[in-house]
C-alpha cells in the first residue's frame, strides 16, 4: 500500500510502501540523517519532528533521549520506526550528515613534475602514392618506443577528426609506452589529473594540472555509503549478509566521487577527454568496496585483503568519469585493514628519507600508527573506534560549523565553535580541550570519573558531558596509546630516542598538543617533535599522481612494512587496561 | 582479630583491589579456622558486589574491574587447597564456558566477564578467542556446563552465535545449556531473534543475569 511522507523544510513529497522504516525512506529522498549506530536507536542522533500524522509511541531509550536532550513530544528517532501512514516530518538540522570544510593547509611538498602521462605534440605528413603510410603507422613511427600499439578506437577517433590527413595532432601517452589517446591540433597544455582520497566518511579530490603539478580546485563530499553504515566493518557486514548489496555500496561511491568531479572540470571548463588519470588513497576496506571486490576475507580473523597492489585499472574498470582510454591507479595497501592511504601518507611527508625513528598516527576511526625506526617500518591499526569524530558522544558531531573545536579556562570557561557559530555539539579537538580542563579543575578524576553530584559536567547549553561521554574517549585514546607503546616495546625504543611524531586525520589541524599529553593520548616529548601534516593521504595521492618517482616509492615501502596485529599481543589487554587513565607518559 | 571485623576487612580489601591484603586476610581465617563458606559468601562476595554497584554507579571502570576481580582470585587461591582438604564443596553458582567465537580475535571484554563471573562465585573454563563452534559445544558437555556465553565483537562474526544455536538444536542439545550473547554489535533484538537465553551488555550485567537465570531452573 502506497502512502505519502512530506519531507519539510524542503518542502518535498514522495510515495512510500506501508512498512519502509522512516529512515530508509529518507535516504531515498535523497535526505541523509547521520547513522552512526547503524541504525539501531542508540546514538540518539536521526531525531525527526512528526508534523502531521500519528507518531507511534516511543521506546525507552528514545524517551530518555527526548528528554536529556529536552526535544518536543513528537520527535521520534527515524531508524526505529517504519511508516504506517501519512506522514509529515521536519527534518532538523542537527541530524542531517553535513559537509566537513577541506583542509586548506597541512603539509605539502613540492615535487617535480614527473607524471606517468604526458602531452607530446607531433605532425602528420601527406602520405604520398610512393608510399601510402597508414595512420598509425605514422604513429608508431613518431614514437617508436611504444610498448603497445594504439587501439583501433583512438585511431578511428583521430582520423574522424582530421579534415586535413597532415597537420598538428598531440598524443597521450602513458609511461613513455602507450597511447592513451591521440587528438586533433595541439592540446599538450590541457593535461590533468585527480587526486582522490577515499576516505570513509568525507571523499575529497583535487583537480591537477599534470604539466605543472599545480592544484586547480579541490571538492569535498560525504561518502555515499554512509547509509549502509558508518564504519567499514558495517558496510562489510552489509555485503556479507546480502552480495547484491556490493553492487550499490559501488555505485554509491562512483556516483559521488563522479559528480564532485563533474562539478570540477565544469567550473574550470576542462573537458572530461583531457582527465587522463587519476590516483585513489583509501583505507584497505574502502578500496576493496570501490572496486566491488570481494570482502569477506577483511570481516574475519585474520582479517587480510584481497589485493594490495594493483596494476593501473582502465577507467571503465574503475568507473570513473574521466578519459575513457585513461588509467586509475589505487595507491597499494599496506597489510589488513593498514591501506592505500596511509602508504600514500607516508609518501606525502617523505619519512623514508627522514633519518632516525618517528611515529606517523592517523587519528581517525581506525586509528593507524606507523613506526619507523631507522630503516625498518611497523605498523598496526588500533580501531580506536569514532569517539575523536564525535560520534558515540552525547553532544558529539564532525567538526563542521557549530562544533566547538576549542576550549580554555581564563577566569572561565571559554569556548571556539568552527565558523563561530552557536555551539550545538563538541567535536574532536573540543573534546580532548573540555576533558583536560575538567581534569585539571578537579572535576574529573584521572580514573575518568566525573567528581560532581550531577555526574555530568556543563560546558554550555548544548554541551553536556556525561559520564558514558568520559568512558568513550578514554578507550580510544587508550587504544591509540596501547598501539603506540605496543609498536614502541616491540621494537625497543623508547619515546626519548623518537625524533619526531606525525600526526595525520582532519583532527591534526585544531589538536591541542599540551591537552593531547596531559589525556596520555600523545606521549610527552618535545613539542617542536610534533608536526601536523593533515590530510596525508591526500596529499600523498598529489605526490602520486605528479611523481612517478614517488609512485614507484610507495609501491615498495608498502610491500617492506611489517604489520603488527595488536589484539593478538600477549600484553595487550594489560596494556590497554593501564591506559585507560588520563595521564601524562612518556 | 573479631570474626566481624576480618569479613568487613575483607569486603574492602576488594572494593579496594588490595591484593595483598585479600591474601593476608585469607591466611587468617585459615589461622582461625574460619567457616570458609562463611568467609567467601559474608567477607569477598559482598565486596565483589559492591564493586559491581560503583560499576554501576559509573564510578568504577575497566581497571577498578580487573583489580578487584584479581583480588579475589588471589583471596580464592589462597583458600581453595583448604577447602579440597577438608573436601568442602565448592561453593559454585554453576558452571560456564566462554570464548570469542571463531574468526574474531578481540577478547578484552569477554576476559572481563569471565572474571567478573569467576569472581562472583561461578565455575569459568574461558575457551579463548577465535574458538570453532564444535569446540564450545564439546567443552560444555564436558564440563557439563550450564551456560554457553559468546561473544563476537564484529558485526560479521555475531552471526555465528546464530549458527551455534542452530547447531544446538540439530544435535538435540538445546535444552541442556542456557545460551548467552554479548560483544559490541550483539544487543537484545539479537539475542531475541536468534533465540538466545539472553543478552548482556557488560561483565556486571553478565553476572546478574547468569544468577537470575540459574534461579529459574
Amino acid at each position: 500500500m502506497s502512502l505519502t511522507l512530506t519531507i519539510l523544510p524542503q518542502d518535498r513529497s514522495i510515495q512510500v510502501r506501508k512498512g519502509t522504516i522512516l529512515i530508509d525512506a529518507l535516504h531515498d529522498a535523497d535526505v541523509n540523517l547521520i547513522t552512526y549506530c547503524n541504525k539501531t536507536g542508540l546514538c540518539g542522533k536521526c531525531f525527526v519532528d512528526i508534523m502531521k500524522g500519528t507518531p507511534p509511541p516511543p521506546d525507552p531509550r528514545e524517551k530518555e533521549f527526548i528528554a536529556r536532550k529536552r526535544l518536543g513530544k513528537k520527535s521520534r528517532l527515524a531508524c526505529l520506526h517504519r511508516i504506517s501512514g501519512d506522514l509529515t516530518v521536519r527534518i532538523p538540522e542537527e541530524s542531517q550528515l553535513s559537509l566537513m570544510p577541506v583542509l586548506k593547509r597541512g603539509l605539502r611538498r613540492t615535487l617535480l613534475p614527473d607524471p606517468a602521462v604526458k602531452k607530446v605534440l607531433f605532425a602528420l605528413s601527406r602520405p604520398d602514392l610512393a608510399s601510402p603510410l597508414s595512420l598509425s603507422e605514422q604513429v608508431q613511427a613518431y614514437f617508436p618506443g611504444l610498448r603497445h600499439k594504439p587501439s583501433p578506437r583512438i585511431l578511428e577517433d583521430l582520423a574522424g577528426f582530421m579534415d586535413d590527413p597532415s597537420g598538428e595532432a598531440t598524443a597521450a601517452l602513458y609511461e613513455d609506452a602507450e597511447i592513451l589517446d591521440l587528438e586533433p591540433g595541439d592540446t599538450a597544455e590541457q593535461n590533468f589529473g585527480i587526486a582522490i582520497d577515499l576516505g570513509t566518511t568525507t571523499l575529497v579530490a583535487e583537480l591537477v594540472n599534470l604539466n605543472t603539478g599545480k592544484t586547480l580546485d579541490a571538492a569535498t563530499a560525504l561518502n555515499a555509503q554512509i547509509p549502509f553504515g558508518a564504519d567499514v566493518l558495517s558496510r562489510i557486514t552489509a555485503v556479507f549478509q546480502d552480495p547484491k548489496k556490493s553492487g550499490a555500496l559501488r555505485t554509491a561511491v562512483l556516483v559521488a566521487l563522479n559528480t564532485m568531479i563533474e562539478g570540477m572540470l565544469k567550473k574550470r571548463r576542462i573537458a572530461t577527454r583531457h582527465v587522463y588519470e587519476v590516483v585513489v588513497a583509501g583505507n584497505t576496506a574502502m578500496n576493496h568496496l570501490f572496486l566491488g571486490a570481494p570482502v569477506k576475507t577483511l570481516a574475519v580473523s585474520p582479517y587480510h585483503a584481497v589485493f594490495s597492489s594493483l596494476p593501473p585499472l582502465s577507467a571503465s574498470e574503475a568507473g570513473l568519469l574521466m578519459n575513457p582510454h585513461g588509467k586509475v591507479f589505487i595507491a597499494p595497501n599496506i597489510k589488513s585493514f593498514v591501506g592505500g592511504d596511509i602508504a600514500a601518507g607516508l609518501v606525502a611527508v617523505d619519512l623514508v628519507h627522514q633519518p632516525g625513528n618517528y611515529l606517523f598516527i592517523d587519528l581517525g576511526t581506525n586509528g593507524e600508527i606507523v613506526l619507523k625506526k631507522g630503516r625498518q617500518f611497523m605498523a598496526t591499526s588500533t580501531a580506536a573506534g569514532p569517539a575523536f569524530e564525535g560520534m558515540n558522544i552525547s553532544c558529539g558531531m564532525l567538526a563542521v560549523p557549530g562544533a566547538v573545536y576549542k576550549a580554555e579556562f581564563r577566569r572561565g570557561l571559554r569556548v571556539m565553535t568552527i565558523g563561530s557559530a552557536a555551539a550545538r555539539g563538541v567535536c574532536g579537538t573540543g573534546l580532548i580541550d573540555l576533558i583536560a580542563i575538567f581534569l585539571d579543575r578537579g572535576l574529573l578524576s584521572p580514573q575518568g570519573h566525573i567528581q560532581n553530584r550531577e555526574k555530568e559536567i556543563r560546558a554550555g547549553q548544548n554541551v553536556v558531558l556525561l559520564q558514558r561521554d568520559i568512558r568513550e574517549v578514554q578507550l580510544a585514546a587508550a587504544a591509540i596509546k596501547t598501539g603506540i607503546r605496543l609498536l614502541l616495546g616491540l621494537h625497543k625504543l623508547t619515546v626519548g630516542e623518537l625524533d619526531g611524531i606525525y600526526v595525520a586525520g582532519a583532527f591534526g589541524n585544531y589538536l591541542n598538543i599540551d591537552n593531547s599529553m596531559r589525556l596520555g593520548l600523545l606521549p610527552r616529548l618535545d613539542k617542536k617533535k610534533i608536526l601536523f601534516v593533515g590530510n596525508s593521504s591526500l596529499a600523498g595521492a598529489k605526490a602520486l599522481l605528479v611523481s612517478r618517482q614517488e609512485r614507484a616509492r610507495c609501491e615498495r615501502l608498502a610491500q617492506t612494512i611489517k604489520h603488527v596485529s595488536l589484539a593478538t599481543d600477549a600484553t595487550f589487554q594489560k596494556t590497554f587496561i593501564e591506559a585507560l587513565e588520563f595521564r601524562a607518559w612518556t | 582479630m573479631n570474626k566481624e571485623r576480618l569479613l568487613k576487612d575483607m569486603a574492602q580489601a576488594i572494593v579496594e583491589g588490595h591484593r595483598e591484603a585479600a591474601e593476608a586476610l585469607a591466611k587468617a581465617a585459615l589461622a582461625q579456622n574460619l567457616d570458609l563458606h562463611e568467609v567467601i559468601e559474608k567477607g569477598y562476595i559482598p565486596g565483589i558486589q559492591k564493586v559491581g554497584e560503583l560499576w554501576e554507579r559509573g564510578e568504577y571502570f575497566l581497571p577498578e574491574l580487573i583489580t578487584s576481580a584479581e583480588c579475589m582470585k588471589a583471596a580464592m587461591a589462597v583458600l581453595r587447597p583448604a577447602m579440597e582438604r577438608a573436601r568442602m564443596e565448592d561453593v559454585s553458582l554453576g558452571k560456564v564456558i566462554i570464548g570469542t567465537i571463531e574468526g574474531d580475535i578481540h577478547d578484552i571484554g569477554k576476559n572481563l566477564v569471565a572474571s567478573m563471573l569467576s569472581a562472583n562465585g561461578f565455575e569459568v573454563a574461558d575457551l579463548g578467542a577465535d574458538v570453532k563452534l564444535e569446540r564450545f559445544i564439546q567443552a560444555a558437555r564436558d564440563m557439563k556446563a550450564d551456560f554457553i556465553c559468546l561473544s563476537a565483537l564484529l558485526t560479521t562474526t555475531m552471526l555465528g552465535q546464530r549458527r551455534f544455536i542452530e547447531m544446538l538444536k540439530e544435535s538435540g542439545l538445546r535444552h541442556q545449556f542456557k545460551v548467552l550473547v554479548g560483544g559490541a554489535p550483539v544487543n537484545q533484538k539479537w539475542a531475541e531473534v536468534i533465540g538466545a537465553d539472553g543478552y548482556a551488555e557488560n561483565a556486571l550485567a553478565a553476572v546478574k543475569l547468569a544468577k537470575s537465570l540459574k534461579e529459574k531452573r
